[in-house]
C-alpha cells in the first residue's frame, strides 16, 4: 500500500532529540519512533542515543532523523538543531542544553503535572508550540511507562507521525517478550494524544535558539598532566535528585533507634549522622538524608527495624523541605 | 517551510531491484548487522569477549541462537586475548570462525594478530573502532585499528550499518580465497555506526548467498589424522624472512582477488564498493581524506561547497589493508592541496597513519603536486560534525591558493582551556586521626593462632569519614557501595586502593570529577593485581633506603567486579603467589554488568544475561560458576573469605582480619556477593532479601580460610534456615525461567552443584587439618 508521507520540511531532515534520565524510556521511544517511520512510513531515518557507561538514573539523549525515503542519510552526528524536544522529566528544564538549538518553529513538548509553569520555559523562542503532559502521572494510572504517552503526544502535535502506526509499532516491541504490556502502553499512548495541554505565551526568545556548544572544564592549557585529577570527592558537587523516580525515604526522628544499619546498606551515602544530643540517650544520632544525593532506591526503609523510614510520594518541594546538608557549608 | 513533499513508498515496493538476490529492508544498528551477516553466514564458531562498542554483536546472536535462528557455537572467552586464542584453535580446525571486539580488546588480542596471519589461518574479526586507554574511554576513535596496521591481516572499512553488512560477506570470501589465505579486520565506527539505527537491506535469500559464499576451502588441519603436519614450527632465519615474503604477496594477491569480490557482490545486492571511495573527485581541486563514518559527514559539506562552486571531494579508502596506494595516487594527481584528518595520532611522526601513508604514496608519483595538511580530529568519540569537514576544506582551500602549507600537522577541535576554570573543588582531605579509631578490634588468639574481632557498635561507625564521597553515578540499590562502604569501616589509617575497570570505577571517576577521597589508581582489569604489586614493593623499598618514613602505614587494596578476575585471573594468581602485602577484594555480581549484563564465569548455571539469553532453544548459561575463593585458596594465602554485603557485620570483621593479614603476612583474597538490581532484574530496594536467599540456600556459603584451616561462619543447617535453591531462584528475574517445569533439570543441576560445593566446605570446616 502507498502511503503518502508529508514531512515538515522539503529542505532538511525531520530531527527530534528526546532528553531523558536514564531508565526513563527515552531510547525505546526514539528507537520505535525511527523504525515505525523507516519500516512503515517509507521514510529514510537514523536513531541513536547519547551513551556513556551512565547507568540507570544518569543523563541521556535520544535522537532522531528522518527524511525522505530516497534521500540519504549521511551524518552520524547528533540532532544539533530540533524540530521536536522531548522532555522526560521535568528536572531536565533546569538544564540549558535541553532548549539548545530548539528551532522556532518547533515543539516542546515536557512532562509535568498541572500546575505553576516553568519558569525556565521563558527561555524558548516565542513562535514554538509548547506542550505539557502529565507523561509519569497517566503512566502510573495506566501501568505503563512515560515513553508510551510522550510518544503518544508528539505525534498528536505532527500529523505525518501516522499516530496508529507509530502506536502499532510501540505495540510490537513489547507484544514478543511482555504481550501483558501491550494494552496498558496503547491506553498510555492514546491518553498522551489527547490529554495534553497547550501552553501560550510562554518563550521570550526571537529566532531559532543557538546550538550548543558545550567546552571542558579544563582544555590542553589547563588540564593536569596525564589525565590526574587532584580534586578528592568532587562528585559530591553533583545532584542526583532526578534519578529518584517518584519516591523518598523520609525520617521519622521520634520512631529511630540511631543503631546504624540503614547507613550500612545506603550506596549513596547520602545518610546524615551527627553527635548526639548532650545528656540525650544518643552518643550518635541520625538527623536525616541529603536528598541531592538519595537515587530513592529505598533500601534503607528495607533495613530500619522500627519503622523510622518511610517510603513517600515525593511531592513538589518535599524533599527540599526535609532535606539536611551533608556538607552545609561547602555545597548549598 | 510551506511546501510538503511526498516519501518514497512502503517497504514492499523499496525492496531493490537491482541485485540479482532477494533482499528485504531492515533498521539496523551496525552491530546488529554484523550479527545478522554472522547468522547468514552461519559460522561454525565464535570466541568472544565482551567490550563496548562491540558487545551487541555476541549479544544479538545470542538472542538469535536462543530463538533457534542459528547453530554457532559462542564461546565466551577470558579475556580477549583467550578469545583470540579459541577463535585461532578453532579456524585451525577447519570451519568458519568469527570475533568482535574493540580497544584494549584489540590491543589484548594484538599479539595473537600477527601469528594467525604468519600462520595463514583465515577467519573474520569485526572492530567496533574505540579509543585505546589511558585515560580509559569508551567512546569511537581510530586508536585500535591502528594497532592492527602491521599485522598481516586485510582490513576492510565499512562506514555504515548496510557496509557493516555487506562487508562481512566480502572478508569471508577474500579472506579464504586460495591465493590470499589470510584473516579479514572490518572496521565500523565504534557508536557512530555499532550504535546507530539505519536502514540496511538484507538477504532473504539463503540459496543465493549460499552461492556466493560456497564452502570454506580445506586447508591442512590438525583434525586430518590421515595427513599429520608440525602446525607452528620454530623458524629462526633465514627461513622467516621468506614466510614474510609469502605473506607480503598474499597481500599483494588481495589487491587483485578484493575487487573480484566486491564485484560479485554488487552483482547479488546492487550496491558497489570500490576500493577507495571517491566522491565528487572528477575535477576536484581540493580534497578531504577521511575513514569510515567522519567522510559521510564530509559528503555533505561537500555537495554545500560544490553547491557555491568549489571543485572540492572526499576521498575515503574501502580498504586499509592493502594499503591502495595506486587508488590514493590516482585521486590526487590534480588535487592542489588536501587536508588528511586521522581519527588517532602516531605521536611525534608529525600525523596519523592515513595521513603517513597517503604521504608515502604520492611522493612516489613524479607527476604529482599535491600539499598536504594533516590534522587529528574526534579523538575520543569527538563528533565531527559538517561545520569541522568545512574546515578541513577551508584548510585545503587556503594552502590551494597560496600554495603554502603554514601548519602540516595539528590537531583540530581540541579546547585550550581557560584560566580560572576547571574542576570543581575537592573535599577536605580526610584528617588521619579520623581515621585511626578503630572500628574492629584485632587480636590472635594463642590457643588457635588465628585472628579473633570484636566489632564496635554500628552506630559508632557511622563516625568514620566516607572515603567515597557521594554523588557518583551508580544505578539506584547498586550493591558495590554499600559493599565499598562496609570494607572502609572496617579498615584503619591510610588506604590506598586500586580499582580495575568495572561499574565501580567508570561510575566514581567521570573525568573531571571523583567520588575518591584517598588515592586511586585505576588499571585495566586484566592488569590491576599486577599494578598494584608493584606499588607495594616500590612502597616498601622506598621505605627501606629511607624515602618514605617509616611511620607510615598504608594498607592497599584492589577492588574488583567478578569480570576482572575472570580476565585478570592470572596476574592475581600471580600476584597471589608472590604473596606481597596487599588485598584483592572482589564484588561478585553474577556477571559483566558494567557492559550490559553479559555472562561471567561467575554467573551460575541457567542464569539469563546478554550473552546467555533464554528462548526456546538456550536456557541461560551452559555452565556453572567458578569457585573463585577455592582456586585462591589453593594458592595458600594467609588469609581467604567470602562475604556478602547482606550480612554487614561478617563481613566487617573479616575485612579486619584482612587488613591484619595483608598489612603483616602478605595476600589477601575475599570474594564478596554484592547486589545488582538492574541485572537481576529485582527491585532497587530488595538487596537484603534476595542476598539473603542466595546464602541461607548455601549457593553462596560464608566462609574464611585462616591459614588453611576453613571455618563456616554461617551455617543455615545448625541455624534451621537453610531452603532450596529455587526459593532463591524464584526471587530475581533473571531466574524466574528456571522454575518453568521444562527447566527442573537445569533447578536440580544447580541444587546437587551447592549441595556437593556446601559438603565440601562443611567437610573441610569440620576437619582439624583443612
Amino acid at each position: 500500500m502507498n502511503r503518502a508521507v508529508r514531512l515538515p520540511h522539503t529542505d532538511r531532515f525531520f530531527e527530534a532529540r528526546f532528553e531523558s534520565i536514564g531508565g526513563l524510556g527515552a531510547h525505546a521511544a526514539g528507537q520505535v519512533l525511527a523504525t515505525a517511520a523507516v519500516l512503515n512510513l517509507g521514510l529514510n531515518g537514523a536513531h541513536f542515543s547519547s551513551y556513556g557507561s551512565e547507568k540507570k538514573g544518569s543523563l541521556v539523549r535520544s535522537f532522531v532523523r528522518l527524511g525522505p525515503g530516497e534521500q540519504p542519510i549521511r551524518t552520524s552526528t547528533p540532532v544539533e538543531a530540533p524540530d521536536a524536544v522531548i522532555v522526560f522529566h521535568a528536572v531536565l528544564l533546569g538544564n540549558p542544553g535541553t532548549f539548545a538549538g530548539m528551532r522556532k518553529d518547533g515543539v516542546f513538548i515536557y512532562n509535568a503535572q498541572a500546575g505553576t509553569i516553568p519558569a525556565e520555559l521563558a527561555a524558548l523562542p516565542k513562535t514554538v508550540r509548547v506542550v505539557r503532559v502529565d507523561a509519569l502521572g497517566i503512566a502510573v494510572e495506566e501501568n505503563s511507562r512515560p515513553n508510551a504517552v510522550l510518544l503518544g503526544t508528539l505525534c498528536s502535535q505532527f500529523p505525518f507521525l501516522d499516530a496508529e502506526v507509530i502506536l502499532a509499532a510501540l505495540c510490537a516491541e513489547f507484544a514478543g517478550k511482555h504481550p501483558e504490556a501491550v494494552a496498558h502502553n496503547e491506553r498510555a499512548f492514546r491518553r498522551g494524544a489527547t490529554e495534553f495541554e497547550a501552553i501560550e505565551n510562554v518563550g521570550r526568545a526571537e529566532g531559532d535558539l543557538p546550538i550548543a556548544k558545550p567546552e571542558p572544564e579544563w582544555g590542553y592549557e589547563t588540564q593536569p598532566a596525564g589525565g590526574l585529577l587532584p580534586a578528592p570527592g568532587n562528585m559530591a558537587w553533583n545532584d542526583l535528585s532526578a534519578s529518584r523516580t517518584g519516591w523518598l525515604p523520609v525520617l521519622h526522628g521520634d520512631k529511630c533507634i540511631h543503631c546504624g544499619v540503614c547507613d550500612l546498606v545506603c550506596p549513596d551515602m547520602c545518610l546524615v549522622w551527627g553527635d548526639g544530643k548532650e545528656g540525650g540517650k544518643f552518643e550518635r544520632e541520625l538527623m536525616g538524608v541529603d536528598y541531592r544525593y538519595c537515587k530513592g532506591c529505598l533500601r534503607c526503609i528495607e533495613s530500619c527495624p522500627t519503622g523510622a523510614l518511610t517510603k513517600d510520594a515525593e511531592t513538589p518541594g518535599l524533599a527540599d523541605r526535609l532535606r539536611v546538608r551533608l556538607f552545609p557549608e561547602l555545597i548549598s | 517551510m510551506a511546501t510538503e513533499i511526498l516519501s518514497a513508498p512502503t517497504k514492499t515496493e523499496e525492496a531493490p531491484t537491482q541485485g540479482q538476490a532477494r533482499q528485504k529492508l531492515e533498521f539496523r544498528i551496525g552491530n546488529e548487522a554484523a550479527a545478522l551477516a554472522a547468522c547468514d553466514v552461519g559460522y561454525h564458531v565464535m570466541g568472544y569477549f565482551p567490550i563496548t562498542p562491540s558487545t551487541e554483536v555476541a549479544e544479538n546472536l545470542s538472542k538469535m541462537q536462543a530463538e533457534g535462528k542459528h547453530d554457532i557455537v559462542l564461546v565466551a572467552g577470558d579475556g580477549e586475548h583467550g578469545a583470540a586464542g579459541i577463535c585461532y584453535g578453532a579456524a585451525l580446525g577447519g570451519g568458519r570462525v568469527l570475533n568482535a571486539t574493540s580497544s584494549q580488546g584489540v590491543l589484548y588480542a594484538l599479539e595473537q594478530l600477527p601469528v594467525q596471519a604468519g600462520t595463514r589461518v583465515p577467519m573474520v574479526l569485526n572492530i567496533a573502532a574505540r579509543a585505546v586507554s589511558g585515560p580509559l574511554d569508551i567512546r569511537g576513535d581510530h586508536s585500535d585499528i591502528y594497532y592492527t596496521l602491521n599485522t598481516g591481516w586485510i582490513i576492510l572499512c565499512a562506514r555504515d550499518p548496510q557496509a557493516v553488512y555487506d562487508m562481512n560477506f566480502a572478508a569471508v570470501k577474500i579472506g579464504e580465497h586460495a591465493d590470499v589465505c589470510l584473516p579479514v579486520i572490518v572496521v565500523y565506527d565504534g557508536f557512530f555506526t555499532s550504535h546507530q539505527k539505519r536502514r540496511i537491506q538484507v538477504f532473504d535469500d539463503p540459496e543465493a548467498l549460499r552461492g556466493f559464499l560456497g564452502t570454506r576451502p580445506d586447508l591442512p588441519t590438525p583434525l586430518d589424522t590421515e595427513h599429520p603436519a608440525t602446525f607452528g614450527a620454530y623458524m629462526n632465519d633465514p627461513d622467516l624472512i621468506n614466510n614474510k615474503v609469502q605473506l607480503s604477496q598474499a597481500m599483494q594477491a588481495a589487491r587483485r582477488v578484493i575487487p573480484e569480490v566486491f564485484a560479485e557482490l554488487e552483482a547479488l545486492t546492487g550496491r558497489s564498493y570500490p576500493v577507495m571511495d571517491a566522491y565528487r573527485m572528477e575535477d576536484a581541486e581540493e580534497a578531504v581524506v577521511l575513514l569510515n563514518s567522519a567522510a559521510e559527514t564530509a559528503k555533505e559539506a561537500a555537495d554545500e561547497l560544490r553547491a557555491k562552486g568549489r571543485k572540492v571531494g572526499v576521498l575515503s579508502p574501502n580498504v586499509l589493508r592493502p594499503f591502495p596506494a595506486e587508488e590514493f595516487r590516482e585521486q590526487l594527481r590534480g588535487v592542489k592541496a588536501v587536508t588528511i584528518g586521522d581519527r588517532a595520532d602516531s605521536y611525534g611522526a608529525g600525523g596519523g597513519n592515513l595521513s603517513l601513508e597517503v604521504r608515502a604514496a604520492i611522493q612516489e608519483d613524479p607527476a604529482n603536486d599535491t600539499r598536504v595538511i594533516s590534522r587529528i580530529y574526534g579523538l575520543g568519540g569527538k563528533d565531527f560534525y559538517a561545520a569541522d569537514a568545512l574546515a578541513f576544506f577551508d584548510l585545503a582551500g587556503q594552502v590551494a591558493a597560496s600554495g603554502k602549507v603554514a601548519e602540516p600537522f595539528a590537531y583540530h577541535g581540541a579546547t585550550p582551556g581557560k584560566p580560572g576554570r576547571g574542576a570543581r573543588p575537592g573535599l577536605p582531605p580526610i584528617r588521619a586521626e579520623e581515621v585511626s579509631q578503630p572500628m574492629a578490634h584485632v587480636k590472635r588468639n594463642v590457643s588457635t593462632g588465628r585472628l579473633d574481632v570484636e566489632l564496635e557498635p554500628l552506630w559508632k561507625m557511622t563516625a568514620v569519614p566516607k572515603r567515597v564521597s557521594p554523588g557518583h553515578g551508580a544505578c539506584p540499590g547498586c550493591g558495590a557501595f554499600p559493599t565499598l562502604h562496609q570494607v572502609y569501616n572496617a579498615l584503619q589509617g591510610d588506604v590506598v586502593v586500586l580499582f580495575q575497570t568495572g561499574c565501580a570505577m567508570v561510575v566514581t571517576t567521570g573525568y573531571p570529577n571523583t567520588a575518591h577521597r584517598i588515592n586511586y589508581i585505576h588499571n585495566l582489569f586484566q592488569n590491576g593485581a599486577a599494578t598494584l604489586s608493584g606499588l607495594v614493593e616500590m612502597y616498601h623499598e622506598r621505605m627501606r633506603r629511607g624515602e618514605v618514613p617509616e611511620s607510615k602505614d598504608i594498607t592497599f587494596v584492589m577492588i574488583s567486579g567478578d569480570g576482572g578476575m575472570d580476565i585478570g585471573m592470572g596476574p592475581a594468581i600471580g600476584a597471589a603467589i608472590r604473596n606481597h602485602r596487599m588485598m584483592i577484594l572482589e564484588y561478585d555480581n553474577q556477571g559483566y554488568m558494567n557492559t550490559g549484563a553479559q555472562l561471567s564465569y561467575s554467573t551460575p548455571l541457567g542464569h539469563r544475561t546478554a550473552t546467555s539469553e533464554v528462548g526456546k532453544k538456550l536456557p541461560g548459561k551452559r555452565y556453572h560458576h567458578k569457585d573463585t575463593a577455592q582456586i585462591f585458596a589453593a594458592c595458600h594465602l594467609p588469609y581467604v573469605f567470602t562475604a556478602s554485603e547482606g550480612y554487614p557485620e561478617d563481613l566487617m570483621r573479616k575485612v579486619a582480619k584482612a587488613q591484619f593479614y595483608a598489612k603483616n603476612e602478605g595476600l589477601v583474597y575475599g570474594k564478596i556477593l554484592s547486589y545488582c538490581p538492574l541485572n537481576w532484574k529485582v527491585a532497587d530496594d530488595a538487596g537484603q532479601p534476595v542476598l539473603q536467599a542466595a546464602i541461607d540456600s548455601c549457593f553462596f556459603p560464608l566462609y574464611e580460610i585462616e591459614h588453611g584451616h576453613t571455618t563456616l561462619t554461617y551455617d543455615p543447617d545448625a541455624s534451621d534456615r537453610r531452603h532450596p535453591v529455587s526459593d532463591w531462584l524464584g526471587l530475581m528475574g533473571k531466574t524466574k525461567h528456571l522454575l518453568k517445569p521444562d527447566n527442573a533439570e537445569i533447578v536440580a543441576g544447580i541444587q546437587a552443584e551447592t549441595d556437593r560445593r556446601w559438603a565440601r566446605i562443611k567437610a573441610l570446616h569440620e576437619h582439624p587439618l583443612l
